[in-house]
């Protein structure tokens, strides 16, 4: 059901990706580079490629790792989804000096986000701690979304049938995203457009944690006002199917 | 005018979400029905005559969707009503069926030009599998061409492989073509030659979201002589459009004539029961298909859907719904055009589709669509609407009062 080529790209854009908002998050893991000066470089065989920048305290993504201080090739996108599912040890081929951030650092940055992506059911308890899963959970999908459209076989079906326009994706009083279709490709922007086609809103992140793991359906929460849907329905129709294949991606 | 209250249907759909999926499922739901925002709309009836519902708190609606088709007549027509109730007497649902089966097969092959036999279902869905499966069965061969943005039910061939549910396998000898486009299709036949069992559509594209566009000049007769020429069956699904254009199906409303056309909704005015009809030649194909249901051969539609054509033809309805849509078509759009907003009304009169062009997203037409449903007009947002021959001038009148008012509403919120 899975193409491992879509889900290396889930892997990169998606999962490493949140990294900068979880930096931006949560405080533990913004202490962790705060005196981080590095860059680190993904190169995927037929896959994709993106740099990870860790400066002044602060993370970004890139794509492409062609200035990369670190780079760390793979030989297939079997292999580097093998290092998100903890399977394959990387090696770099660039930077050695800065391998030191790579086995401290940036390794208990990414349990960190482990944690919140992956939580204990008890960790939700904590009103901080759901809040920051949840805004993370919610950059992870919108971004999927983005990728599963554009890489994985049954995602392009349903982006054949978006029309070109943003579709606004948002929590009542939490993060908002937009997901930009042209020529049916997505591309997710991680915040409030400024002109959108279509919206799809939860009404608190309770609903919207609800939906992510799967406990309430999208259908249902339509109907009970949880979820407001408006503008071109179409898009947000297809970008339903699109988030169905989300979630057995990140399963 | 009356803002209607729904506390009564939301506590229902509150009571409906405990023990059924998604509370109402389907197109006759808020998400699938796209009913935005949701509030606005009432979502279970309680009864219903003529041209209206009335819906769980009371409010009466005068009703442009007649059940997303099958009411034609009026709700509870009477002469259909009374012939269903005089077949009751006798019986419905039997172990061998009634003759009623052949005297509503005769009247169709009598009414329907394209008809040698018909063959009755429940569901348009029914009839749409059949005609695929009797296809492939005379043809021998796999693939079916659609043409985008149309729908053909709900069976696993007919949905795409995106969908929940759906197999690649289920979809694999789908090809799909645009609309109106004869020189793509020319080119999916150069590309599939001889691999093609059959062409599906509808009379023309009333797809959701979009206006709806009739057939080019000479669009039907090219297609039907590809198929022809390819020895490919043309399927027409007339389940939506049956008998609101032309007591003789659709094609011949067209001028060609279908293989295969498939109807439903109309046909019986609410009673259920669908039919497949098709030429001679394919007979005896559909004869050596397994294919049947529980209720398939039930007799109290077949008097319900004899009544229905009969007056249907004594009233010459589709000259009637047609003048009917015209009214409210010029009727909205002037009411429109009084506050500065420009209405779209595409489609056929008697299926009309409205779309507010001034917002390409739409949210103005939803915004639009809810003041008029607040106030008793059920229209939706998305999907083309059906007229019946119970819609009176009266209700005419009050609608485009209707709509009047929550275009004025909407100029408020939104001034020039």
């Amino acid at each position: 059901m899975k193409n491992e080529r879509a889900l290396a790209y889930i892997n990169l854009f998606a999962i490493l990706g949140s990294l900068p908002y979880l930096c931006e998050l949560d405080r533990e893991s913004a202490k962790l580079i705060e005196n981080a000066d590095v860059s680190v470089g993904f190169t995927v065989k037929d896959g994709p490629s993106a740099t990870l920048c860790f400066e002044k305290g602060q993370c970004g993504m890139e794509s492409g790792a062609a200035t990369c201080q670190v780079k760390l090739p793979f030989s297939s996108c079997r292999k580097f989804n093998g290092l998100i599912d903890g399977t394959v040890t990387p090696i770099p081929t660039k930077g050695f000096t800065k391998v030191g951030f790579l086995t401290k650092t940036f390794t208990k940055l990414t349990d960190r986000l482990t944690a919140f992506l992956r939580p204990a059911p008890s960790a939700l308890d904590d009103p901080e701690f759901f809040r920051i899963s949840t805004t993370l959970m919610f950059h992870v999908i919108t971004e999927a979304a983005a990728q599963l459209a554009n890489e994985d076989p049954i995602g392009q079906c349903s982006a054949a049938s978006i029309v070109d326009g943003t579709a606004k994706l948002s929590i009542k009083d939490g993060p908002c995203s937009g997901l930009c279709c042209h020529d049916h490709r997505l591309h997710a922007v991680h915040s409030t457009p400024e002109q959108f086609l279509s919206y799809m809103e939860f009404d608190d992140m309770r609903v919207a944690r609800d939906l992510f793991d799967g406990n309430i359906n999208a259908i249902a929460a339509v109907g009970l006002g949880q979820v407001r849907i408006g503008g071109m329905i179409s898009q947000i129709d297809n970008i339903n199917r699109i988030l169905d294949r989300v979630a057995v991606y990140l399963a | 005018m009356k803002i209607n209250n729904y506390s009564k249907s939301r506590d229902a759909y509150l009571r409906a979400c405990k023990v059924i999926p998604s509370g109402i499922y389907g197109h006759q739901g808020p998400a699938e029905g796209c009913y935005t925002p949701v509030e606005a709309w009432p979502l279970f009836s309680q009864r219903a005559k003529g041209s209206y519902f009335w819906d769980l708190d009371g409010n009466r609606m005068i009703d442009y969707m007649c059940g997303y088709g099958p009411n034609i007549l009026g709700y509870g027509d009477p002469d259909v009503d009374a012939a269903a109730a005089a077949q009751r007497e006798f019986e419905d649902c039997v172990t061998i069926p009634s003759t009623k089966m052949i005297d509503f097969a005769e009247l169709l092959v009598d009414t329907v030009a394209s008809a040698d036999w018909a063959f009755f279902a429940k569901n348009g869905g029914d009839v749409t599998t059949l005609a695929i499966m009797t296809a492939r069965a005379r043809t021998r061969r796999k693939k079916v061409v659609f043409f985008k943005g149309s729908y053909h039910g709900v069976d696993a061939w007919a949905q795409k492989k995106d969908y929940s549910g759906i197999l690649e396998e289920d979809v694999m000898h789908n090809l799909y073509v645009e609309w109106n486009n004869v020189g793509a299709l020319e080119q999916v036949f150069d590309r599939y030659k001889g691999e093609i069992a059959a062409v599906i559509s509808q009379p023309y594209m009333h797809g959701n979201f979009a206006d709806n566009e009739l057939p080019a000049e000479g669009f039907w007769q090219k297609v039907r002589k590809l198929c022809t020429d390819n020895e490919t069956l043309l399927i027409i699904d007339d389940v939506r459009t049956g008998f609101r254009l032309d007591l003789r199906g659709s094609d011949h409303f067209f001028g060609f004539e279908a293989d295969l056309i498939c109807f439903c909704k109309a046909l019986a005015n609410g009673y259920n029961v669908s039919a497949l009809c098709g030429k001679e030649f394919l007979k005896g194909t559909v004869s050596g298909i397994t294919y049947t249901g529980s209720y398939w051969l039930s007799a109290v539609p077949f008097a319900a859907g004899i009544a229905c054509i009969e007056k249907m033809k004594r009233l010459d309805l589709p000259k009637l719904l047609a003048e009917k849509g015209r009214k409210v078509g010029e009727g909205l759009r002037a009411a429109g055009e009084k506050y500065g907003f420009d209405l779209h009304v595409s489609g056929m009169p008697s299926l009309f589709y409205l779309r507010l062009a001034d917002d390409p997203s739409l949210m103005l037409h939803q915004e639009w669509i809810a003041e008029c449903v607040k106030r008793g007009v059920f229209f939706t947002t998305h999907h083309n609407h059906f007229l019946n021959y119970a819609l009176s001038d009266e209700d005419i009148a009050q609608t485009i009062a209707v709509a009047d008012e929550a275009f004025a509403v909407l100029r408020e919120r939104h001034p020039k």
